[in-house]
């Protein structure tokens, strides 16, 4: 298969089939944290993509040039949830710089994408599933997008669960959480549909 | 000694870290498959967790404010690290099953959570009691929702097979899927209890 | 807390020093630690190479063209086959499998699954003897997977662990084949 095509089905596979949240069970924190409304959950969703992309990005170039070729994979944990850890820093300074008001409409989110289990995830997945620069970078782009797929759907969800006559211990985390299985299961069918 | 009693029952119901903080849910939902993964899972956080708060609160007043977020990281994932590699090197089955997870206990927000709003403020002997309470909080509730889906799901706990080869076990229990419904069923459970127990306490 | 402001410096400081603290702190476990982990992987490898050559009592290693390749000896110090790891991907990641061939009768003799991920209870069964016994001298080469198996390179497959099924159908095919390709003809 031409490595566009390979690319393309990682993409897809990443997004759908093994989707990080309703599948995989990462990204579980903020995915029940920011997701009662859609544009919040969105907004979140773009943050994390792009912290997302440029960890994948900068696991790769550190795990090959220093961890790998100096006999450090021992440290491996840590070095990525320094880089991880600076990463969401600098994105909050943009966010701080660029828009005002989306970093207080985040608040403490923002923070928290740094312990967002699907970041750490998707960066041990890199050397795991060996994939080279290029599919690094789209495997952690896949990995924010099937993110924010999730986040958002499910803010669509519970927007319209606002009018509905929800029993009152179910009311929250609980229903998210059936919300959640039940769309997984839909998830599901993508089973198959590409072997990556 | 009350004061200890009390801050250790925090972390079983009361501030349970599963279903009043809403904390630690990616491991409650991903490993808790079988009792024997569910249970491995618990205690392997439990530990992380409360060494982390151990060193935490005996460094808490060396660390500048404005690193202390970072500077906990550091600490939890150092710990993670090496559980990561006792595991791999004594228990070889556990560390296979829990794979990625492990090292994802150090995004386990629980960890920095109690560091945060405890260990870093709080003397050593309170600091770990916190630390053993919220543990055993959070080990209960994975060993409770992985005998659940255990038992739908494969009709055994703790791989001895309950049900027999007659049982038509559902499989959803153990997919993904079963996960978060089963979450959220025990945690509307929980709430439902709590708030006919808070009823009758006004 | 620590001082209000402290300098720059001294967070700096801080974080180094529990950094660099607890990086020695990792070595010495890594150190500790690995001959360990080494040694279950080496016990895995063997388990697993002793049971897709069913004759074989040791083995040694050979590599060839960045591929790792284990010949297999009986007690008469006879070669009885090669074995090779072969991944493919499962649901949910890459299925680990070892393969082993005759090169006399270019023939499959056995499989077994080293890592896995699936799903238990039903990918998870591809561990089961009855499923692997599906590979026990099959010619080298392309199989199907089908409800009934009639002809050679038809494999029985499991319910509800299709993808799973294919996953191994396919490393051992494409181990087979590395074997052969490798091997077969010229040794």
């Amino acid at each position: 298969m031409i490595e566009f095509e390979y690319l393309l089905f990682l993409f897809l596979g990443t997004v759908l089939v093994n989707n990080f949240v309703l599948i995989q069970f990462l990204g579980i924190c903020p995915f029940l944290g920011v997701s009662s409304y859609v544009e919040t959950a969105f907004n979140m969703g773009l943050a994390t993509t792009f912290v997302m992309t440029m960890t994948a990005f900068i696991v790769y170039l550190v795990n090959t040039f220093i961890l790998e070729a100096f006999n450090l994979v021992f440290l491996q944990y840590m070095a990525f949830i320094i880089v991880i850890a600076s990463l969401v820093q600098l994105v909050e300074m943009v966010i701080r710089y660029v828009s005002p008001v989306l970093y207080k409409a985040l608040g403490i989110y923002l923070p928290l994408i740094t312990t967002n289990c699907a970041i750490m995830g998707m960066a041990l997945m890199i050397p795991l599933e060996g994939y080279n620069f290029i599919e690094s970078i789209v495997f952690g782009f896949a990995a924010g997008v099937g993110f924010t797929l999730a986040i958002v759907l499910i803010a669509g969800l519970r927007e319209k669960l606002q009018f509905e006559d929800v029993p009152e211990s179910l009311q929250g985390v609980p229903i998210t959480l059936i919300m959640a299985g039940i769309m997984g299961l839909a998830f599901m069918g993508f089973a198959g549909m590409i072997t990556v | 000694m009350k004061n200890l009693i009390s801050i250790f029952r925090n972390g079983l119901w009361a501030e349970n870290p599963v279903f009043k903080l809403v904390l630690g849910l990616c491991p409650a939902l991903a490993v808790t498959n079988t009792v024997v993964n569910g249970f491995a899972m618990g205690l392997a956080t439990s530990f992380v967790l409360i060494a982390s708060e151990i060193v935490i609160s005996l460094i808490r007043d060396y660390i500048p404010d404005d690193v202390r977020i970072p500077s906990f990281i550091l600490v939890i994932v150092i710990f993670v690290t090496f559980t990561d590699y006792f595991l791999a090197a004594f228990f070889p089955e556990i560390s296979n099953a829990l794979a990625l997870f492990i090292p994802l206990i150090v995004t386990n927000c629980l960890i920095l959570g109690r560091s945060e709003a405890f260990a870093s403020k709080n003397p050593l002997h309170k600091s770990i009691t916190d630390a053993v309470g919220m543990g055993i909080g959070f080990t209960w509730v994975l060993v409770v929702l992985s005998g659940i889906r255990e038992f739908l799901g494969m009709g055994s706990l703790m791989g001895v097979d309950i049900l027999g080869a007659e049982y038509t076990e559902m499989i959803i229990m153990i997919l993904p899927s079963g996960a978060f419904l089963t979450l959220g069923a025990m945690v509307g459970v929980i709430k439902a209890i709590d708030r006919k127990v808070g009823a009758r306490n006004d | 807390m620590a001082d209000q402001r402290a300098s720059i410096k001294r967070l700096i400081f801080t974080l180094t020093f529990i950094g660099v603290f607890g990086s020695l702190f990792l070595a010495f476990v890594f150190n500790w630690t690995n001959p360990y982990i080494l040694e279950h992987e080496a016990r895995a490898r063997e388990e697993a190479i002793l049971t897709v050559l069913p004759d074989a009592v040791r083995y040694e290693e050979e590599e060839r063209n960045d591929y790792t390749f284990y010949r297999g000896y009986d007690e008469q110090d006879q070669e009885v086959g090669i074995a090779v790891e072969y991944s493919e991907a499962g649901y949910q990641a890459f299925v680990y499998v070892m393969v082993g061939v005759d090169l006399n009768r270019e023939e499959v003799v056995g499989a077994h699954v080293l890592n896995h991920q699936e799903t238990p209870g039903l990918g998870a069964r591809i561990t089961e003897e009855d499923f692997l016994n599906n590979f026990r001298d099959l010619p080298v080469g392309e199989y199907e997977v089908v409800d009934s198996p009639e002809e050679e390179y038809e494999i029985e497959g499991i319910a509800g662990a299709t993808i799973s099924v294919e996953a191994v159908k396919e490393a051992v095919s494409g181990g087979g084949m590395l074997i052969m390709e490798h091997f077969g003809g010229d040794r």
